[in-house]
């Protein structure tokens, strides 16, 4: 769904010094738009803003005809959001199967619908055989995909992913990314993700926002924004 | 149209929740508080006069004297059983927490009829030796005597968070310093003792409230500290008012302690956890150093828990069969019951607070959850007329509203000891789930609400579920704690309502030593199975 974020800003409470301000960025339907940024720049807390896991101090957050928030009122808890997220470490809950896990947000849909629904996302990540299985059970790179179909089950209206590849290690995280950018763009969900890596963006995001100090710095196409950088990097050299 | 749901607030029904019931926890302390500045009786000035001195010294030299001999104790055995590998190391490791589970009060009378005319020292030596000694050199029932009782059953708490401090923390600076060249003595004292400072300090700080907290040692070797006098004060001479301004006195001693502990700890918070650090590596010792070693270590341990259980365990053989009646399984129904009850009431309350605190910001949850814990550096004694008061003045108020023809219904009633064990127990409980949400952190909370779930039904579905081990350890702990625990007990239960605590002192007492063995022994174990199961489940840990 259409995303329109503007003038976000955040920051802790009992500190001057704002993590994340005047962050605007538009994004269309279905489009993946990955923020890179170094560590410490601010890129999780604008996805936590995002998914209404903190409140911001000011700024404006619409997704679809939903107002999340309205000049810094939270207007939509974060329950009520309709948003998938994929976290960092993927937080399955060890104490429920994949199964319970993939229908975790499905709790208003019929049995029929909800079974159905958790087949189609076993099938999609292609992993039908591991739904008796309890988390521990299963690999980095498997987690990851279960984390994901539990995000997309609920049909989010924007899929939030959290450096989805840093648990994973680096042959793994190569074959992963593409097999990720295909099975959202199968489902068309609007997605935004964050990495600190350049060659994460290049192979997933249509469009690019790079952050440094909680602002954008500069957007684009992937191509165009690294073509950028590369030539800087040059020059300095 | 603005609602902010990101964290409950105090006027959410969470923090509502929450700080209602720690209110209703502290109420009756701050009613103590209140009556203290009232006028004084003519008792007061009395006591004032000639009593208030000799409490304060043997009070204080008590606290003093056992908090420097349980650093001595707790200290060296954490860092020889860390530094050093002997024989029975591994065993000795776990085996010297066991005194813990002996209260005070059941090793000094178990050590009075050892050491009794007609003990088994005095009898060995009369009958084998033939020798007949002065009852001065076998009497314990002093302030050293005191003193040594509480020393060999409290250390344990220095040793465990000392010795816990040294495998998690202090492994680097001990191997630095000994790759300088520095020897083991001049390790300890240079290196060790100063980083475990914080530690230290901690687990020397429980032992003290320990010791401020007990009446039963005290009131059984007749020595005048504040707990023995509160008690007197109200139900010897039925002076509420002077039995609350010693109250006041005695909480005024604790938090002097408490900010003393704060400034002798210094800027370093002292955390209990166990990051998973490689342990010290221990040199092997050899020769006379080993039999030095392996006999401190071994008579710590003998004499704090094998001498004396060793001793309930033959007085019990002895007295089992005229004492284990129906009467006596209705004493363990009782401790049962009332150390159930409370226990989930704590875990209960622990669960909602924490959950409370975790996740809301901001001056009243953290306000909340140090008052939740305020209670366990109260003495029983405080707490005891504390609560007794405020049930009192419960009961009037619903005299007067209901009229004269009813009396006094909740002061005499169970619900008041069973308020007062939640008040005193609250932080055991509340520490263990605190570090079961630390532990399992926000993150599974988070995703269950952006799949939609609200708080309560995170807490349900989620929360409450992964912090099971936590909740169990809680009530284990708590449970053990009430079974043991005896001045608030003693005081609090209704007419005729005795448990294995009260039973066992009632006997010893009334000079019936041996016949208070089984109740004792029955709280021996059950302490030290938990103890071992915590060990062994809980707190596994490598070599
Ligand atoms: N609880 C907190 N209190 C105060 N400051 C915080 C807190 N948590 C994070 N910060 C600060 O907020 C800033 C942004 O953090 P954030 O996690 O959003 O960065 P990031 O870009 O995701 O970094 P990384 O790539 O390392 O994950 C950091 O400078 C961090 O120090
Ligand atoms: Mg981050």
């Amino acid at each position: 769904m259409h995303v329109s974020i503007s003038d976000l800003s955040f920051s802790y409470p009992g500190t001057k010094e704002y993590i994340v301000s005047d962050f605007s960025l538009h994004m269309k339907e279905g489009e993946i738009l990955s923020i890179l940024g170094e560590s410490g720049s601010g890129k999780s807390t604008i996805l936590r803003l995002l998914a209404g896991l903190e409140e911001p101090v000011k700024g404006t957050v619409r997704v679809g005809d939903k107002v999340f928030c309205d000049h810094g009122n939270v207007v939509l808890p974060v329950e009520k959001r309709g948003i998938g997220m994929v976290f960092q470490d993927y937080a399955l809950f060890p104490h429920m199967t994949v199964e319970a896990n993939i229908t975790f947000g499905l709790k208003r849909w019929r049995r029929r619908a909800r079974k159905e629904r958790l087949e189609e996302m076993l099938a999609l990540i292609g992993m039908e055989e591991y739904k008796k299985r309890y988390p521990f059970e299963l690999s980095g790179g498997q987690q990851q995909r279960i984390a994901l179909a539990r995000a997309l089950a609920p049909n989010p209206s924007l899929l939030l992913l959290d450096e989805p590849f840093s648990n994973l290690d680096a042959h793994l995280q190569h074959r992963i990314r593409a097999e990720l950018r295909e099975t959202i763009k199968q489902t068309g969900t609007t997605t935004l993700f964050v990495t600190h890596d350049q060659e994460d963006a290049r192979v997933l995001a249509d469009r690019v926002v790079m952050v440094e100090k909680g602002t954008v710095q500069k957007a684009g196409r992937p191509s165009e924004v690294f073509k950028d950088t590369w030539n800087e990097k040059l020059l300095e050299v | 149209m603005k609602f902010k749901h990101i964290r409950p607030t105090t006027t959410s029904g969470w923090g509502a929740a929450a700080v209602f019931l720690v209110a209703i926890l502290i109420l009756p302390t701050l009613f103590l508080l209140v009556r203290v500045f009232q006028p004084a009786s003519e008792n007061w000035d009395h006591i004032r006069e000639f009593m208030l001195k000799d409490y304060f010294v043997d009070t204080i030299s008590i606290a003093v004297w056992t908090g420097l001999f349980s650093v001595a104790v707790g200290t060296t055995l954490a860092w020889l059983v860390s530094a050093y590998d002997f024989p029975f190391r591994k065993t000795l490791k776990w085996a010297l927490l066991l005194p813990l589970a002996i209260p005070p009060y059941i090793g000094a009378y178990t050590y009075h009829g050892i050491l009794d005319y007609t003990g088994v020292v005095q009898m060995t030596l009369r009958n084998t030796f033939g020798l007949e000694l002065s009852q001065a050199y076998f009497d314990i029932m002093h302030i050293p005597g005191a003193v040594f009782i509480f020393t060999i059953f409290l250390y344990p708490y220095v040793y465990a968070i000392t010795r816990a401090f040294f495998a998690s923390q202090a492994t680097s600076l001990i191997e630095s310093a000994r790759v300088l060249g520095s020897g083991p003595v001049q390790t300890f004292f240079r290196v060790v003792l100063p980083v475990s400072r914080a530690a230290i300090v901690a687990g020397v700080s429980l032992v003290v409230l320990e010791v401020l907290n007990d009446y039963g040692v005290v009131s059984y070797f007749g020595i005048q500290t504040f707990s023995t006098a509160i008690f007197q004060t109200w139900f010897s001479f039925g002076d509420i008012d002077a039995a609350i301004k010693l109250a006041g006195i005695l909480m005024a001693i604790v938090m002097f302690i408490l900010l003393l502990e704060k400034f002798l700890r210094g800027r370093r918070k002292f955390s209990y956890s166990t990051t998973k650090v490689k342990p010290l590596k221990p040199v092997r010792l050899y020769g006379w150093k080993k039999a030095v070693v392996v006999g401190y270590t071994g008579s710590v341990f003998l004499l704090g828990f094998v001498i004396p259980v060793v001793q309930l365990l033959y007085w019990a053989a002895l007295t089992f069969d005229y004492i284990f009646t129906k009467e006596f399984v209705s004493y363990i129904w009782n401790s049962t019951f009332v150390a159930s009850v409370s226990a989930a009431a704590i875990v209960v309350i622990a669960i909602l607070v924490a959950n409370y605190t975790r996740m809301a910001k901001g001056i009243v949850p953290a306000v909340t959850a140090r008052l939740t814990i305020l209670g366990y550096s109260i003495p029983g004694a405080v707490i005891a007329v504390g609560v007794i008061s405020f049930f009192i003045f419960l009961d009037e108020q619903l005299m007067t509203m209901l009229g004269a023809s009813s009396s006094l219904v909740l002061s005499t009633s169970v619900v008041m000891l069973l308020f007062a064990y939640v008040i005193r127990f609250m932080a055991i409980g509340y520490n263990s789930i605190e570090s079961g949400f630390e532990k399992v952190g926000m993150k599974f909370t988070e995703a269950s609400r952006t799949l939609g779930m609200g708080w309560t039904e995170t807490f349900f579905k989620v929360d409450v579920k992964l912090i099971r081990p936590a909740i169990f350890s809680g009530f284990i702990l708590v449970f053990v704690d009430i079974l043991k625990e005896l001045p608030l007990t003693l005081i609090l239960r209704p007419f005729n309502f005795e448990t294995l605590s009260t039973m066992a002192y009632r006997y010893a007492n009334d000079e019936m030593i041996q016949e208070a063995a089984v109740a004792s022994l029955f709280i021996v174990m059950v302490s030290g199975i938990a103890m071992y199961l915590f060990h062994t489940f809980i707190e596994k840990e490598p070599n």
